[in-house]
């Protein structure tokens, strides 16, 4: 496979990179932008990543006004951090009624502002304005955007209704627009930019995987949704790639082949794209001289890193953590995280560790990727573990039709639509998998419940708007089922559940696991501790490239276990064909 | 004519379908709302999260809210009298003010009122 280099993306003024977190887009961004200058192009570099290290890698302050970045001539950066954009969204519209409107109903406002939509389409706005802003832009042969809109963004934009009908008529519209509402000025400007990213001649748009198969799985959905939209301009960057393995060395060679492996099993439809890889490299893309090296493929030691030093004794084995969790009794365990970072295989691997020491477990998954069936060969499935899955799609459609079933029931035509409009956004999958979620925790009175994926702090502050669960269900008169009235009880009692928050030993993981123990906080649920996977730091590597990375895991996994959690689990990277449930045994053993 | 208004907690979605449950209130409310506008009949519904500044301004509203905080919420204010606190208006209650059946509130209309396409 072809290395990639910027000069592939010939003239295309705007570059998007886009992909889930940790794969590398702003590395990969940066790199770009810092190679097109040396090219003697003028470039600006945006992000719109909320766990941004744009300052990290430049060493330098960003605000969201675009600053020349030092020693790189002719390179411009800006960092529009989203949640940022929400939070002055959200005080640009509460701040006027405060006094006005009691404390309490002022609060009811801003939980109701806080959800993803509105940090989606702030953000939105925010890059909108930039986007449109002609005369900055002409001072630029290239504007880089590190992370891409979502699809689910532009199609809002797109709901004809959302304009014709919400923005100008506020009683009517598409749910979840209520942060539109504000901008309805902006109407032509949303109009511009949705056209300007779907121009080819003009924006081209760089998804970013990592070789395995998750990640390509969540590519693959970037992709599709991104050209349903038209945005069909499009190439694939394989990021960290192992060029060859080292002799003699287990997990050189695992770490070779597992990438391997996946490669043969690249979607389809991502096949169809031009593609090409990075190495893996060792050392952190900090400095321009670090990224100049990228599309090199030297090698570069990480010594800065070396010096970190980690207090290992307050780190536990996964062993330890099951022993604990099954001391106390747990019932509910959840593991949350972002995707990718192995929460179905720390789920897998606590579930089959609580039915060994004799309990009856039910492990189920929200991971549309799930591959509980892989990591679980039928045969060896054990008499007191018992696995189910919660397809969203199929919630969602079984939620649609309860729904239109019972409220819908008698409406004529034009009301029915309209219910549906509603149904059709993007709260509904949330809330249909919510309730699915409901009904598995429910189980938890008979057997331990270990749950991949949680509903997210969003869902969870919906719940509790009022800040008064209890009064908020018995006041409201839909009928809402005691799964769902026990749940979030259940959820922030420590005696009955444990939340796991899954994190890899890398920046961006850790920041965005940082933002859902925020979220979860907010909501009432304290996190109990924090498993590190996938972590080459302990592992007897001798690859240079793995045990560099091994050593620049230190400063990271010091993060988390001295600032952000008070029990740290940590998990030595695995094979991933290792994790057969007779391997499960010799892994927690 | 009759003006009623409907004063909203902070909403998601005026049906109600994205709470964690279905409320069969809020898309009663939603649904006959819609129709009687349809209907060319002067309601109107706020809500909480869009538009506090309704809030404010309606002297009724902004004093019930002092009073009783947001669980006075839903309210309605009929010809700029507050009819209802922490309760949507029944659809029987929509029909006296109006002075309507209550079974016009379901009444087949046209439907190239609205503009939505689905795609």
């Amino acid at each position: 496979m072809q290395n990639f280099h910027p000069r592939l993306l010939k003239e295309t003024p705007f570059l998007f990179f886009t992909g889930k977190g940790g794969v590398g887009k702003t590395s990969a961004a940066c790199a770009t932008a810092v190679n097109l200058t040396d090219q003697g192009k003028k470039v600006l570099l945006v992000s719109t990543d909320p766990a941004s290290n744009l300052q990290d890698v430049f060493g330098m302050e960003f605000s969201n006004q675009p600053t020349k970045v030092d020693n790189v001539d002719g390179l411009f950066a800006c960092n529009l951090d989203p949640e940022e954009a929400a939070k002055s969204y959200r005080d640009k519209v509460v701040d006027p009624f405060r006094g006005k409107l009691p404390d309490a109903v002022v609060d009811q406002m801003e939980e109701q502002l806080s959800g993803a939509c509105t940090v989606e389409i702030a953000a939105f706005d925010e890059f909108t304005n930039l986007l449109t802003n002609s005369e900055l832009i002409s001072g630029f042969d290239h504007v880089i955007f590190d992370t891409a809109p979502t699809g689910h963004t532009l199609r809002l934009l797109q709901l004809p209704n959302a304009w014709n009908g919400f923005l100008e008529d506020s009683t009517h519209g598409a749910s979840c627009l209520g942060p539109l509402s504000g901008l309805s000025a902006k109407k032509e400007l949303y109009a511009n930019t949705v056209k300007v990213l779907s121009d080819s001649s003009q924006t081209k748009l760089v998804l970013v995987t990592r070789p395995d198969s998750s990640t390509f799985f969540e590519a693959q959905r970037a992709s599709t949704e991104l050209k349903e939209i038209g945005i069909k301009n499009q190439l694939l960057i394989i990021n960290g790639l192992l060029k060859k393995p080292i002799d003699n060395d287990e997990i050189s060679s695992a770490f070779y082949n597992r990438q391997q492996k996946a490669l043969k099993e690249l979607p389809e439809s991502l096949k169809q794209l031009e593609t090409y890889s990075l190495p893996f490299v060792s050392y952190s893309l900090i400095g321009s001289e670090s990224l100049r090296h990228l599309f090199k493929s030297y090698l570069l030691s990480s010594s800065s890193q070396e010096s970190v030093e980690l207090k290992s004794d307050n780190l536990l084995t996964l062993n330890q953590t099951i022993d604990d969790l099954y001391v106390k009794n747990t019932r509910v365990i959840l593991t949350m995280g972002k995707g990718g970072v192995g929460k179905t295989t720390i789920a897998s691997l606590l579930a089959v560790g609580l039915a060994k020491k004799g309990k009856k477990v039910h492990l189920t998954t929200t991971d549309p990727a799930a591959h509980l069936e892989f990591v679980f060969k039928d045969e060896l499935v054990m008499d007191n573990l018992t696995i189910s899955k919660i397809d969203p799609s199929a919630e969602v459609e079984k939620y649609k039709a309860e729904v239109l079933l019972t409220a819908g029931a008698g409406l004529e035509e034009d009301a029915l639509r309209y219910l549906e409009e509603d149904l059709n956004s993007p709260c509904t999958e949330e809330i249909a998998v919510f309730r699915a979620f409901a009904d598995v925790v429910e189980k938890s009175n008979e057997e331990i419940v270990v749950i991949d994926t949680a509903p997210t702090g969003h869902t969870l502050l919906l719940l509790d708007a009022a800040k008064s669960y209890e009064k908020e269900l018995s006041r409201s008169t839909g009928e809402i089922p005691d799964a769902v009235k026990n749940l979030l009880p259940r959820l922030r009692n420590p005696e009955e559940t444990s939340v796991l928050i899954v994190t890899l030993p890398e920046a961006t993981p850790v920041f965005e696991a940082m933002r859902l123990q925020q979220d979860l906080k907010r909501a009432g649920i304290q996190p109990k501790s924090w498993v590190i996977n996938q972590s080459l730091y302990g592992t007897e590597t001798i690859d240079p490239i793995l045990s560099a990375k091994a050593t620049s895991e230190k400063v990271w996994i010091k993060k988390v276990s001295e600032e952000l959690t008070k029990q740290t689990t940590i998990v030595k990277w695995q094979p991933e064909d290792k994790l057969g449930n007779i391997e499960v045994e010799e892994l927690i053993n | 004519m009759t003006k009623v208004e409907i004063f909203d907690p902070a909403l998601c979605c005026p049906t109600g379908v994205c709470g964690p449950s279905v409320d069969p209130e809020l898309t009663r409310v939603a649904a006959a709302v819609f129709t009687l506008e349809k209907q060319g009949f002067d309601i109107k519904r706020y809500n909480l999260g869009n538009e506090p500044g309704m809030f404010v301004e309606n002297l009724i509203i902004n004093q019930v809210l002092h009073e009783k905080g947001p669980d006075a919420l839903p309210a309605v204010v009929v010809n700029g009298e507050m009819l209802k606190v922490g309760e949507y208006p029944s659809n029987e209650e929509l029909a006296i003010w109006f002075g309507i059946q209550e079974s016009d509130l379901k009444m087949k209309k046209p439907t190239n009122l609205l503009d939505i396409k689905f795609k």
